[in-house]
């Protein structure tokens, strides 16, 4: 009765199907670190002066961690969230003043040859802490004390982060957004940021008239939609184009040009306002604010961001979107990462070039190959089956950390799980997409994949919590 | 509402997924072209130079020979501080160019290999090698050398390609050599053989990774195919001697089959001097001489044929049936209906053979009148025409076709060139100098070697060419074995070959002066009137009279008679040809034409 009862609790309820894919892509990281640092001269594949060799360290290292966590009990991360939290942001501002500065980034903590990125750990405990909050009896996103609170759990590591000069490291905070999704936040703010990102790359591909064009019509349909009556609206925009134009060529006339077009639609705009007054007073007035307010955001944000974009952002930032946008093509300059990249992935075809042989890799034409841009070797030693099956494998692992949250008995397991995932999928998301050209270059690892210490651990860590409070949650069912 | 959330997450994720895996659908299996630039990126195609095809005389004496060569490259990252002024002593060049052209290397890459000194000698390349100065190392191209000196023009000169063939072919590639004027650049094709290809990996850097697929691609050069010529080396040198300080050209031609014995061209020079680095000096001196020695003359200059061209007339006059053998003509100092045609002084009324011997001038105005205002043409004009299309059957004014490059037409006039000319209003007494190879007429010294080619075959030639056997093939281009018969019957030449027989055998004979016991030489001189100051001194000649084994031309620029010079050289090429040596009675007859001085001022105005 006791072996059987202990045999369920430590092996035979923990989620094996996890635990198994979490192996293969360590695995076959480490394989393809191997293949990223490989060349001729090369000893071994365990030599630890090679990182394929270190990286042999850090599994072990891991092993040892993970097996730690499966048998320290559960009620331990909700007890000590929040000191975890705590110390963890000390250590990120311990970091940011006594800390080591590596490619920009001054995150680092140099113990010998060795560095550590406390940054990574941050993570762990932001979670940690997030769901200790959020989960305890009534909180809710309506009242607003709870709500500044989350917004302080998230936005005190992404602050230290930022100043930090880790841009990579502190986005991946905004993956949070899943996590408070699924706890109800509402829904708006998502389509608002779909909107905000639409817009943001919309402002880039055409011109300022057009995108204010596309603005008014987009407004003018929404409320269409909501109301109905058409017929005003074209008399709308009717009034709109002939008092833009008519303004526009009174400034040609008078001031010399002194009015762009953009401007003398956006006086049109302002004016028109009269109007819509008139209309909202015969029509529902909630949904004429609603176009009011849209419409003005929306020109305010374009006006923002191309400010911000052109003040604010970094030139190497502003080019890996200019890049990715096409709306320059620097293949030697800004442009050299993502172009070679493409060319790993792309030349490895159906099958791949085979194991040790990617050319692109080998003879070191994509840069960062065995830390951001490992995928690329991915890509040309194994094809599209390669690939495929990676991605499959990390599919896997997210919808199962999903099912594990809605598995969980209380929300605090929920919660911790959701972040995990999110935290995941927002890595393997960015990572891969830019290796592809599908988003910027952000300088952030492939989980499980990328060579490095401190990201291994700290996605173990991650990722064997979850695993641990799954299966103290089934052993109490049991 | 929370399950609609949670499957709202379900399906976000999953669609990311889906989009990432659509995206490398695309770039790894449907579009291809990320494989071409991979492999731009790592393959680099070294070029393995084939040796040159090499060039034998019709008596199996090199000619044109292939030597080795060595460029001189580096790898600018991996040069080590070196004596720079030793080594350029050592491999003879100005330290300032080897500073110079290792600083225009490491401009182009660090990484990347250069040549720095082109075509090192092989001793040169030996001392470097001693010195072994780590980033630097030689490969192996293979230049000309030309054993005997001579026929500068005739073999041409190689050169490196340069954008413009590039641009029309795609075999070359910059580096690469190519033959650019005479039988390099004619034999091109057959010459240079087929470059190999050594595709070797490099990393990012250009620093060479080992060869791709183990050398499964890689090809060797196959080396260019030699080929035998026509000339004979001993006999253009001895060409090349006689008209030594003067400007002309000696063409000598083989009857029976159309090669070209000799080809010479005077000045010349030697061809040795278009090859290794002195090469762009030489060249420009040459070109800067006014005399043009890089001029071909004897394929594409423009002479008047002068009185050898009566031959043809005379021809075309009894083929018309408006001569015979026996008619005679008078002439008292000349042809004096018009504005007259001078003569010099012999006996009247004279017959063909005897205006073939004596040169006489109005015998042929007549001729060329009766030929000409025939009244079966109708008109001058007609007649004229008719008379042109005679001409040209004789390849004059026409491409002959050889294998050479840049052969000149030369010029025949038609009607039309005279309508145009005189606007319609002219007769046979305006065009009366065509009669004595004047007025309008030009060819080149080879046209005039193939006319006396044609007389000895009694009205036909094979087209004149160098280049006798490629050494991989049974035969050469078929155009070269096919029989060319002129518009006049065969059984009208022996009256005129008798003629030319007399000229050098008889009495009052113009060419007396190339009488060679018992190789019965036909001969003829013209003294050519030209606006360049004193006439050009030319002769055809062939020998025997019967089974002919050389037909000759010779064109000695401003000469004067046909005699003085042109007569004496022919004579000597056909005795050199025919009894291998110049019989002792006639040795100082080429010291005769050696001291002869002729006034070239004109041309160094």
């Amino acid at each position: 009765m006791i072996n059987r009862r202990d045999n369920s609790t430590l092996l035979g309820s923990i989620d094996w199907i996890t635990i198994l894919v979490y192996l293969l892509l360590v695995f076959m990281g480490w394989l393809n670190i191997y293949a990223s640092v490989y060349d001729d001269t090369q000893s071994g594949i365990f030599d630890l002066g090679q990182r394929s060799g270190m990286q042999i360290v850090w599994m072990g290292i891991c092993a040892v961690v993970g097996l730690v966590i499966l048998l320290v009990d559960s009620r331990f991360y909700h007890v000590f969230a929040y000191p975890l939290y705590v110390a963890s942001i000390l250590l990120l501002i311990a970091v940011l003043i006594f800390g080591d500065e590596i490619n920009g980034a001054k995150s680092w903590i140099m113990i010998g040859p060795v560095g550590f990125q406390p940054t990574e750990l941050a993570k762990v405990t932001t979670s940690l802490a997030i769901a200790r909050f959020m989960s305890y009896y009534g909180f809710s996103f309506h009242k607003f004390s709870d709500f500044i609170r989350v917004v302080l759990i998230l936005g005190l590591p992404f602050c230290v982060v930022v100043m930090q000069n880790d841009m990579g490291s502190a986005i991946v905070y905004t993956s949070f957004l899943i996590v408070l999704y699924r706890e109800g936040f509402t829904g708006y703010i998502y389509i608002a940021v779909a909107l905000m990102i639409t817009l943001f790359i919309v402002s880039f591909l055409i011109t300022p008239v057009s995108v204010i064009i596309l603005i008014l019509l987009f407004c003018v349909v929404c409320e269409g939609i909501m109301n109905g009556c058409w017929r005003e609206k074209i008399i709308y925009l009717s009034y709109i184009a002939l008092l833009s134009i008519g303004i526009f060529l009174l400034s040609w006339t008078l001031f010399s040009g002194a009015i762009s077009m953009v401007l003398a639609i956006e006086i049109s705009i302002l004016l028109s306002m009269g109007l819509v007054a008139i209309y909202a007073y015969r029509y529902r007035f909630k949904n004429i604010t609603l176009f009011i307010v849209l419409l003005f955001s929306s020109i305010t944000f374009v006006a923002t961001i191309d400010y911000l974009f052109e003040n604010v952002v970094q030139t190497h930032q502003q080019k890996r979107i200019l890049d990715l946008l096409g709306v320059e093509n620097d293949l030697r300059g800004w442009g050299y990462n993502v172009n070679q990249s493409k060319i790993a992935i792309g030349s490895g075809g159906l099958y791949g070039k085979g194991f040790l042989e990617g050319t692109q890799t080998k003879y070191k034409f994509v840069p960062e190959q065995s830390t951001d841009f490992i995928f690329c070797t991915v890509g040309e030693e194994w094809g599209f089956i390669g690939t495929i099956a990676v991605i499959s494998l990390f599919c896997t692992l997210i919808i199962r950390l999903m099912k594990m949250g809605e598995r969980q008995a209380d929300s605090f397991g929920r919660i911790y799980c959701y972040s995990v995932a999110s935290i995941l999928f927002f890595h393997i998301f960015i990572n891969i997409g830019m290796t592809i050209g599908l988003v910027p270059v952000i300088g952030i690892p492939l989980p499980f994949f990328s060579y490095g210490g401190s990201s291994l651990v700290a996605f173990t860590i991650l990722l064997f919590i979850a695993i641990k409070m799954d299966l103290t949650k089934r052993e109490s069912a049991i | 509402m929370k399950n609609f959330r949670i499957k709202v997450l379900q399906i976000f994720v999953v669609t990311v997924f889906v989009i990432i895996g659509a995206r490398l659908l695309y770039l790894q299996v449907i579009d291809s072209k990320y494989k071409e630039k991979s492999a731009n990126n790592v393959m680099r195609y070294e070029v393995k130079y084939p040796s040159r095809g090499e060039v034998f005389d019709r008596n199996g004496k090199y000619i044109v020979q292939s030597r080795e060569s060595y460029d001189l490259m580096a790898i600018p990252i991996d040069v080590e501080p070196f004596d720079t002024l030793r080594m350029a002593t050592l491999i003879g060049v100005p330290k300032e160019k080897l500073v110079k052209e290792f600083q225009k290397a490491v401009r182009y890459s660090r990484r990347r290999a250069s040549v720095i000194i082109k075509q090192l000698t092989k001793e040169e390349k030996l001392r470097f090698d001693e010195l072994n100065i780590k980033g630097f190392y030689t490969i192996n191209r293979t230049i000309r050398s030309y054993p005997q000196k001579i026929a500068g023009n005739l073999l041409g000169y190689v050169g490196e390609v340069n954008d413009r063939i590039i641009k029309q072919n795609n075999y070359y590639r910059s580096g690469d050599y190519i033959g650019m004027t005479g039988l390099e650049s004619a034999y091109e094709s057959v010459l240079r053989g087929t470059k190999g290809v050594k595709i070797n990996m490099v990393n990012v850097h250009g620093v060479s990774q080992g060869s791709y697929a183990e050398g499964a691609y890689d090809t060797l050069p196959v080396p260019g195919t030699s080929i035998t010529c026509s000339i004979d080396a001993e006999l253009q040198k001895f060409g090349e001697e006689l008209l030594e300080g003067k400007v002309g050209s000696i063409v000598a031609i083989e009857p029976s089959t159309g090669e070209i014995i000799m080809m010479v061209n005077t000045p010349t020079y030697d061809p040795d001097e278009l090859v290794g680095r002195q090469r762009g000096n030489n060249y420009m001196k040459l070109l800067n001489n006014k005399r043009r020695p890089l001029f071909n003359r004897a394929v594409m200059a423009n002479y008047p044929p002068g009185s050898i061209f009566k031959i043809v007339n005379g021809l075309i006059g009894l083929q018309e049936e408006v001569l015979t053998p026996n008619i005679k003509y008078p002439c008292a100092g000349g042809y004096t209906v018009g504005r007259g045609v001078k003569c010099h002084n012999h006996i009247s009324p004279v017959n063909l053979d005897y205006a073939v011997r004596a040169s006489c001038n109005a015998f042929f105005c007549y001729v060329m009148r009766d030929i000409i205002d025939n009244k079966k043409y109708g008109s001058v004009k007609k007649g004229l025409d008719v008379w042109s299309e005679y001409v040209k059957s004789f390849g004059f004014g026409v491409d002959l076709n050889t294998d050479f490059n840049g052969e000149l037409k030369g010029y025949v006039p038609t009607a039309d060139f005279y309508n145009k000319y005189y606007n319609s209003r002219w007769n046979s007494l305006t065009v009366i100098s065509l009669s004595i190879g004047q007025g309008e007429l030009g060819c080149t010294p080879l046209q005039m070697a193939n006319l006396a080619a044609i007389i000895s075959n009694r009205g036909h030639y094979y087209t004149p060419h160098v280049v006798s056997k490629i050494h991989n093939q049974d035969s050469i281009d078929s155009r070269f074995y096919e029989k060319h018969n002129t518009m006049v019957d065969a059984l009208h030449f022996n009256p005129v070959v008798e003629g030319m027989f007399d000229a050098v055998h008889k009495e009052q004979g113009t060419a007396r002066v190339a009488y060679i016991p018992g190789l019965d030489v036909c001969g003829k001189t013209g003294t050519a009137q030209n606006p360049r100051g004193e006439d050009h001194s030319t002769f055809m000649c062939f020998a025997p009279k019967n089974n002919p084994k050389i037909a000759v031309s010779v064109y000695v620029e401003n000469g004067g008679f046909g005699a003085r010079i042109a007569a004496p050289v022919a004579s000597l090429i056909v005795e050199k040809y025919l009894t291998d040596t110049i019989s002792s009675s006639r040795l100082p007859l080429i010291n005769y034409v050696k001291e002869q001085k002729i006034d070239y001022s004109v041309y160094d105005k």
